[in-house]
């Protein structure tokens, strides 16, 4: 167990943190903004709460 | 039109729909009917009536655990049920295994505040429920875990929508807050008490890591669940962008576990661990806004429903005090503010400006939108609707007003030093000049379970009105993309 | 390579890493908290409450004492001086649950005990306006008049002594106590013994002001009585635990 104490600082455990976070969080924004295309299929997806519908037709009368 | 009731009752399990969603409203009117009580017992403390059942003490978690767990809990539960079947196309899979979360939760909520007003607490913030309890509560929540991703696992479109991920991050994370926070021994099988298997620090560490992550997920990643779905559904256009829904679901789940120590600030806790916390709160400023900004540019090109339509001012009015709440989260949870903030009523008003602002307000909203359509008819009254709306935002900020200022000034009175370097006040002095700020805030209560009481009235008439004779209402049809 | 798309559309997969992204935050703050000999300092005089302590305890949690009072005193110059030393971990190490609390709606209350005498506490329990006419407490009438009920004070102290705190069952354990706090303060802890100690302790403190019968007032008084009183701080160094913190 004596590798937990390593992470008993902040002084370690901050810049681990850091480091973490941000290259996931950077890979999931790359992921999501990187690809045209990827973007645009995601961007489909938003649709889903239209598909099954009952105001389907009322959405489309406003239009 | 006649077969459309059955049809839509034949694709999908609504009945479980109409119990929850009915008993979220109703326990959203005893919780905060029990809320105004408490409140008024600080404010005039004869209202304890020297009886223990309804003493602050004993009425505080009856309070918390019915808003939080009964309202809100019975919101989610019926929100998740309808957004998963409708977004998954599909029916839940299992009738039996919902209806057992129904009344498993029900009762467990239902005995919780009978148990504390006996005085049976294991006296842990927003996790008071004994351990007979916690057990009847761990068994229902793995029934839902396994009803929500089995419907998940027979879902007829291929991708799943962003609202059940944050569905799915509550019940996981849930899970584990309760299942870990509730370790205790108790003094034997036959008695309800039991002593906390932690102590002291551990224990502490513990208890903030549950405490704040039920407002994060509980009461903030499930909710925003439900903001993915009604925002859209009552604008009648898409969300804002899904791509941000994405980065905001990763963020959101990843920032929030490390942010429960700074409930433990300048305590014995030791240094390094609040100082991480500190750090992540301001950084979850960004998921936060991120959310709030994508819900409510749903509506952009549409802004004119919130003069038109209440329903859509609950809803957007809720994503404004998310966004309020969540500046104010981070700054409080600086150790500089904290010093001032903590244990003052500031932080109360902070959690009520979330739980009636953003939580309570988009409940509202999606309730209004989706209790007509499952009970098949039109709601009751619009009017009222509106009416709620206005008694509940005069509501919020009278609460919250109050409480800023009683918990500042508790905050500077408690560290105000006289020319001599003595200590200026007593601490009874910060009690007396509370009084009227207490008062204040009871009435802003009142004004809100008005509002509340309004909403019960308006839904029990749509539902007799569902049962009686249904309206005609569009055919439910599945349209295959 | 690894595709997000494979979550998007896999229950299993998405739930897994979501597990994952909620775990790693608890994992590294409450995790090294179980193995830091820092967390808790070492203190003279922190010992386990006495049978009738301990159930003046339980009744401060249930009555949601926690909800108005905190047990924690930060280290600042207001809070030194209107309570006294900031409060130590190891101070509560024993406290199952902790009662750090929240909120005070009321002032702390971790170093209150000896700080009034038994029969203000009483008094201020059963009605607080009398004392104090700005208090906005509810009174507690009934823990005068209720007796206590110590039917079930072992198997709460075996429970206990399950998570861990040193109250002694075998000759063994009671040595051990003896060593670490001394005879007087070991025989208090001896489950064995709790019933006779606890109502030796009432008759004797006399708490609530009548010897007849042990009341739930006894129990709490004891209880507040005993808080923040264990360490004596005169014998440390002002600076003595900031390498803690």
């Amino acid at each position: 167990m004596g590798w937990l104490y390593w992470f008993a600082s902040y002084e370690h455990t901050k810049p681990l943190a850091m480091v973490i976070l941000f290259v996931t969080f950077v890979g999931i924004v790359i992921y999501v903004y990187g690809s045209k295309k990827r973007g645009e299929r995601l961007e489909t997806y938003k649709d889903i709460p239209f598909l099954d519908d009952d105001e389907t037709k009322m959405r489309e009368d406003k239009k | 039109m006649s077969t459309t009731e059955i049809s839509s009752n034949e694709q999908y399990n609504f009945d479980i729909v109409r119990r929850f969603s009915f008993m979220a409203v109703l326990w959203g009117l005893i919780g905060m009917s029990i809320g105004v009580w408490i409140a008024s017992e600080l404010a005039w403390p004869f209202m304890n009536f020297d009886i223990p059942y309804i003493t602050f003490g004993r009425f505080r978690p009856a309070h918390t655990t019915t808003v939080i767990f009964g309202f809100g809990g019975s919101a989610l539960f019926a929100t998740s049920y309808y957004i998963v079947q409708r977004t998954c196309q599909t029916r839940l899979i299992s009738d039996f295994m919902a209806n057992f979360t129904f009344w498993g939760w029900t009762a467990a909520v239902a005995l919780a505040d009978i148990t504390y007003m006996l005085g049976y607490t294991q006296s842990r913030e927003y996790a008071e429920m004994e351990w007979p309890l916690d057990i009847l509560v761990e068994v229902v929540w793995v029934a839902y875990m396994a009803v929500f991703i089995g419907t998940i696992m027979k879902r007829k479109q291929p991708h799943i929508y962003v609202a059940n991920w944050f569905y799915l991050s509550f019940i996981l994370a849930t899970a584990l807050l309760h299942t870990f926070n509730n370790l205790a021994v108790p003094i034997s099988l036959f008695s309800m008490k039991s002593y906390s298997l932690f102590a002291g620090t551990q224990d502490a560490m513990t208890q903030w890591w549950y405490g704040h992550n039920a407002v994060g997920f509980f009461l903030t990643a499930a909710f925003l669940g439900m903001m993915y779905y009604f925002v859209p559904k009552q604008a009648g256009r898409p969300v804002y962008s899904y791509r941000l829904s994405i980065v905001h679901f990763w963020a959101l789940s990843f920032l929030y576990m490390w942010v429960g120590a700074h409930h433990l600030h300048w305590t014995a806790l030791p240094d390094w661990t609040s100082t991480l916390a500190a750090t992540f709160s301001i950084m979850l400023l960004l998921p936060s806004w991120g959310g709030m900004i994508n819900g409510i540019m749903t509506l952009s090109g549409a802004w004119d429903k919130l003069r038109t339509d209440p329903i859509m001012r609950f809803l957007i009015v809720a994503l404004s005090f998310y966004g309020m709440s969540t500046f104010e989260g981070p700054l409080m949870a600086l150790k500089d503010v904290n010093a001032l903030s903590h244990y003052t009523d500031w932080t109360v008003g902070h959690v009520h400006s979330g739980a009636l602002g953003w939580v309570a307000m988009v409940s509202f909203g999606s309730l209004y939108h989706m209790i007509p359509r499952v009970w098949n008819t039109k709601i009751w009254s619009e009017k009222l609707i509106g009416i709620h709306f206005w008694l509940a935002t005069i509501g919020v900020l009278l609460y919250i007003t109050a409480m800023w200022i009683s918990g500042i000034t508790q905050g500077l009175m408690w560290r105000a030093f006289d020319q001599y370097g003595n200590l200026q006040y007593s601490f009874v002095e910060s009690v007396a000049a509370m009084h009227p700020l207490y008062a204040m805030r009871a009435i802003g209560g009142m004004f809100y379970v008005t509002g509340m009481l309004l909403m019960f009235i308006n839904i029990v008439m749509t539902i007799r009105q569902g049962n009686k004779a249904p309206v005609a209402v569009p055919v439910m049809t599945v349209a295959h993309a | 390579m690894f595709k997000h798309e494979w979550l998007e559309t896999n229950i299993g997969l998405l739930s897994v890493m979501t597990m994952i992204a909620i775990s790693i935050g608890g994992l590294v703050e409450i995790a090294p908290l179980f193995f830091i000999k820092d967390t808790v300092e070492k203190v003279d005089g922190v010992r386990p409450y006495t049978p009738l302590e301990l159930r003046g305890r339980d009744i401060y949690q249930r009555e949601g004492c926690y909800l108005c009072h905190s047990q924690m005193i930060r280290p600042f110059r207001d809070e030194a001086l209107r309570y006294g030393h900031y409060s130590l971990a190891a101070e509560s190490q024993y406290d199952h649950p902790f009662q750090w609390g929240s909120k005070r709606t009321g002032p702390d209350l971790a170093r209150v005990g000896k700080k009034y005498s038994n029969e203000w506490m009483t008094q201020h329990l059963v009605a607080p306006r009398s004392l104090v006419p700005e208090s906005v407490m509810p009174n507690f009438p009934w823990l005068l008049t209720t007796q206590l009920d110590i039917s079930d004070v072992e198997d709460r102290m075996k429970a206990l002594r399950t998570t861990g705190v040193p109250y002694s069952l075998t000759k063994a354990e009671y040595d051990a106590n003896v060593k670490k706090f001394g005879k007087e303060t070991a025989d208090m802890l001896d489950i064995n013994k709790a019933r006779q100690n606890l109502i030796k302790q009432a008759e004797e403190g006399n708490y609530d002001g009548d010897r007849s019968n042990i009341s739930e007032m006894d129990a709490l008084v004891a209880y507040l009585q005993v808080l923040g009183t264990m360490v004596d701080f005169s014998k440390y160094n002002d600076d003595e635990f900031v390498k803690y913190r």
